[in-house]
């Protein structure tokens, strides 16, 4: 239980308004593409029309002629400086600007230079690239097939496969099934989606001849991590690169990989010596950079009729584009997939995972989302419903005998993962109650009998977020740890500095609660900065739902440690013996005289002013926070929807999102990351598709064909919550932010499979499109 | 993207006329709008441009086009046409077959089947665009065949228009299209 701080403090569990929000809307945010420097100029990337094509020439004369263009970049001229290709973050390369082929449409070709956007555009249309069309691979299964063409001519490997990676007990999970009386399987494909943050990505590169310093704006959800790569990439010194994050306009695992874009802008501003700014159009934004998802999924479940589940067996065809540029911690190609026994208590599973080379954008990015666990989410939470179908079970009773029991926690899964603490059964029956659900059952049978359609979905998630413990996770070798540096000023104000980045999750609210719960200095007292790798101290960034659990564990131990050196402060003030001292927030006090005691704003001034002899000055403190284990929040989701079988549209009813993830800091932003993980993951399971053409075209690459949720489509979200907190985290939190993401499309695909399920229906694939659900109503001869 | 495209219209003038017209690339191809042939490679080889226009997607294809059939006896004629954009914004070709009908009161009926494929900044903009500015360029051809057929006693005219197709009106065109639900 966390002790509650008084509203003037706003330590943990106040709904403090959100800090950052006073400057949002008033539009004084301060967003890269806000960023004007002197002398500055702009770039454009030239891009592929082709999906697989041999360059033949790329004759950039007419471009440089244009008045106002100051150079033509080209993959050639990179190449001289070896700069032509780049490592990502997934031990593979990508080109930075195309030699010899392009691999996917839109891919970068060449980068101008010119004095404004508008001369730059202009320009782009003028270098003329002369291609030679190539056979197209878009099907993952077909870039497997032995005759199928190579797409990385690069490698010595001559083939499209990029990795196998399995885990789990083969052999043993095979001797269940083979001896199991039931058993339930479900082909799902998870498509291509895409985060589409509101912000396109971006930099400004601004490189000083004069003082050799390389100054990097970008919208980076991970600046330490990106500096380090330029510093490797490029051979420039680490101290002379500064990369600063300014406001994000929404990241969502988009703005964690190194994109080409980025790079040509430095190798400009760098040739150039002008400060060079480059930012994505829409489309641009869409059809190049880091996709999410594009899982072909296959699960099977043995299990007794009972409904007992004994053993789970997943197969995955990962397609990852032209070059693997996953973002995922490197031991791990598959992300955290193998969490896909979800809540459930198996004693044999087996997954394995290929991931296959085609000629689409490259990516695999965690869209909110902590590394594949969506794709692990969604499956498992589909598969179990295709065995109640097969059990004829309710949905809900199968779920509460599989659930590993409460007791069972800290629980060690088949597949390796040790989860933390876990309650579901509260938070399933808490999710039922709330939406009343036998009653919604008894309406579904009186429904179906006037051949109305409805159906209620139910997905109980678990997640696996907070990457994580330095023995087993890194990326490109940089162990997945995260900072926080305390300073405390004379006058009792603080700043803190994290080696996270917000993108609007409201860091700069809430980890100055997390200093008032610890230190009892007002919130409002505290500033948060991040974003500026001169200033905060080195860390991973933000992303996979880990900056609660690492870096708001590092704030915590950080204001510890001020505390404990406030504590002697407070003794010599006092006069008396630290062990004499009992704290509360805010202030030090003698054992039974209250009124003897040092507030923490007066314990900061003598610091500076009037320390304990021999006691170095000022109050500060950093913490590079290296988590035991991963947390594991989890919930449930019920979704209730109608179906017009005139039109195939989906109506949802109602949504009842129970979530877990243990102590909460703000409640109020807790509930906007699950509004908007859910309205999210809405979209993905209705209305959003990167989808390609057989000829490799992109089918979803502007918002004209990739739909965003508006208030519209948008249904009213009830949610409530659960607490169970994580018994290592040093406040009990586990992360949120994509808790909603990961479990709301089984509920939904759920909840319309339910409603169709009585006519033969046992999965459909998302997006559940009216036209796509329209049609399989028809071949049931029950629409309208 | 491939989209295949199927159009029947009649003309007044008689089948041997509209043959003659109909074998003559040269010819039909001042019925297209934006299109032009630059040069004859031989009796079934010719080189050409054109241009389509969409929003404020330019889109200059320079490219080759081959009778591969001519059957004067059945009346029947294969086009096949592949083209470049000139700034390396995509490709399309095109498969198109014609065939005349003599109709009882003198006229003659065409019948064409097209396969377009294209590929690249155009193929974007999703099937529904590129069906309707297919239907628009056709509409288009229609009427220039007829009044070119028309005005055929005299001498065809030596440059044909290679104004693009109307642009900003084609883009207009074609949304409107989508919100009626035509295909």
């Amino acid at each position: 239980m966390i002790l509650k701080t008084s509203p003037e403090v706003c330590g943990m569990g106040h709904s403090m308004k959100r800090k950052e929000d006073l400057r949002f809307i008033q539009g004084k945010g301060n967003y890269v593409d806000d960023i004007h420097l002197p002398g500055m100029v702009y770039g454009q990337l030239v891009r592929s029309p082709y999906a697989h094509a041999r360059i033949k020439s790329v004759n950039t004369e007419n471009a440089k002629k244009l008045p106002g263009v100051l150079a033509v970049i080209t993959g050639e001229d990179l190449a001289k400086a070896n700069l032509a290709w780049m490592p990502t973050l997934s031990y593979d390369k990508q080109m930075v600007l195309a030699t010899g082929k392009v691999l996917f449409q839109s891919q970068e070709v060449a980068f101008v230079v010119a004095e404004d956007r508008y001369t730059a555009a202009d320009a782009s249309e003028l270098v003329e690239v002369e291609y030679e069309e190539l056979p197209v691979l878009v099907d993952p299964k077909k870039a497997m097939d032995p005759d199928a063409p190579v797409l990385r001519e690069d490698r010595e490997q001559k083939n499209n496969h990029i990795f196998h990676w399995e885990v789990g007990d083969r052999k043993a999970t095979e001797d269940v099934f083979q001896k199991a009386p039931v058993k339930a399987s479900v082909h799902a494909f998870f498509p291509r989606c895409h985060p589409a943050p509101l912000e396109t990505c971006g930099c400004v590169a601004d490189f000083n001849a004069a003082t050799g310093k390389l100054t990097v704006y970008m919208t980076s959800q991970a600046p330490h991590a990106h500096r380090t790569v330029f510093a490797l990439v490029g051979g420039i010194p680490e101290q002379n690169i500064r990369v600063i994050s300014p406001d994000i306009g929404g990241g969502f695992g988009n703005k964690v990989p190194v994109y080409p874009g980025y790079v040509c802008a430095i190798v400009a501003s760098l040739t150039l010596s002008v400060p060079v700014k480059w930012i994505e159009t829409r489309s641009e934004n869409l059809q190049s950079t880091g996709f999410a998802r594009d899982y072909h999924m296959t699960a099977e479940i043995a299990a007794d009729r009972d409904g007992k589940m004994q053993a789970l067996r997943v197969k995955t065809l990962a397609d990852h584009g032209a070059f693997n540029a996953a973002a995922q911690p490197t031991k791990f190609p598959a992300g955290l997939f193998s969490i896909c026994t979800g809540s459930y208590d198996y004693s044999q599973a087996f997954c394995e995972v290929d991931g296959v080379y085609t000629n689409k954008a490259p990516g695999g990015i965690a869209y909110r989302c902590s590394f594949r666990v969506t794709e692990a989410a969604y499956l498992i939470e589909r598969v179990v419903d295709v065995l109640a179908l097969e059990l004829k079970m309710d949905p809900a009773e199968l779920r509460r005998r599989n659930f590993i029991p409460s007791s069972k926690f800290p629980y060690k899964s088949c597949l390796g993962w040790t989860y933390d603490s876990g309650n579901y059964e509260a938070a399933m029956k808490l999710a039922l109650d709330k939406i009343g659900y036998a009653e919604l059952r008894k309406e579904q049978a009186e429904k179906r009998e006037k051949g109305e359609l409805m159906g209620i979905g139910i997905s109980s998630f678990t997640e696996i977020v907070g990457a994580g413990p330095a023995h087993t996770f890194d990326i490109l070798g940089i162990k997945m740890f995260d900072s926080c540096e305390i300073r405390i000023h004379p006058t009792g104000k603080a700043i803190a500095r994290m080696g996270t980045k917000s993108q609007g999750q409201g860091h700069e609210t809430t980890y100055a609660q997390i200093v008032a719960q610890e230190l009892g200095i007002p919130a409002n007292d505290v500033t948060v900065e991040e974003g500026d790798t001169d200033t905060a101290p080195y860390g991973l960034g933000t992303y996979a739902s880990r900056s609660t659990p690492t870096s708001g564990a590092a704030t915590a131990i950080a204001a510890r440690r001020i505390r404990e050196k406030a504590k002697k402060i407070a003794a010599f003030l006092l006069e008396c013996s630290e062990n004499d001292l009992e704290w509360e927030p805010g202030k030090f006090y003698v054992k039974g005289a209250p009124s003897k005691a040092k507030t923490i704003q007066e314990i900061a001034f003598a610091a500076y002013t009037n320390m304990p002899p021999g006691m170095e000055p000022g109050l500060e403190a950093v913490d590079y926070y290296d988590p035991p284990n991963l947390t594991f929040p989890f919930g449930t989701y019920v979704c209730v929807v109608d179906i017009d079988n005139g039109t195939g549209e989906v109506k949802v009813r109602r949504f009842v999102a129970v979530d877990d993830c243990g102590n909460i800091i703000n409640p109020m932003i807790v509930e906007g990351q699950i509004h908007g993980g859910l309205t999210e993951g809405l979209a993905i399971a209705f209305m959003q598709q990167i989808d390609y053409d057989e000829s490799g075209n992109v089918q979803g690459g502007s918002f004209q064909d990739y739909l965003l949720p508006t208030a519209v489509e948008t249904p009213h979200w009830e949610t409530d919550k659960t607490c169970t907190p994580s018994p290592h985290h040093p406040f009990g939190a586990k992360g949120v932010g994509e808790s909603p993401n990961v479990g709301s499309p089984a509920a939904f695909v759920n909840a319309v499979v339910d409603a169709v399920a009585h006519l033969g229906v046992k999965h459909i694939d998302m997006p559940i499109a009216p036209w796509k659900l329209w049609q399989i109503l028809k071949e049931k001869g029950v629409a309208a | 993207m491939g989209q295949k495209i199927e159009k029947t219209f009649s003309v007044k003038e008689p089948l041997d006329r509209v043959w003659d017209f109909l074998s003559d690339p040269r010819k039909v191809v001042t019925c297209v709008p934006g299109a032009q042939i630059t040069e004859q490679l031989d009796d079934k080889n010719y080189k050409g441009t054109i241009s389509v226009k969409v929003g404020p997607s330019v889109t200059d294809y320079r490219g080759e086009v081959q009778i591969a059939r001519l059957d004067a006896q059945n009346h029947e004629i294969e086009i096949l046409g592949k083209g470049q954009d000139v700034r390396g914004r995509g490709s399309a070709s095109m498969k198109m077959s014609g065939k005349l009908r003599a109709l009882p009161d003198g006229g003659t009926d065409v019948t064409s089947v097209s396969e377009i494929n294209v590929v690249g900044i155009l193929a974007q903009m999703g099937g529904r665009i590129i069906t309707e500015v297919s239907n628009i360029m056709f509409a288009e051809f229609t009427k220039r065949f007829q009044e070119r057929l028309q005005q055929s006693s005299e001498a065809p005219p030596e440059t044909a228009e290679v104004e693009p197709i109307k642009a900003g009106s084609l883009a207009w065109e074609a949304a409107k299209g989508v919100f009626r639900g035509k295909s």
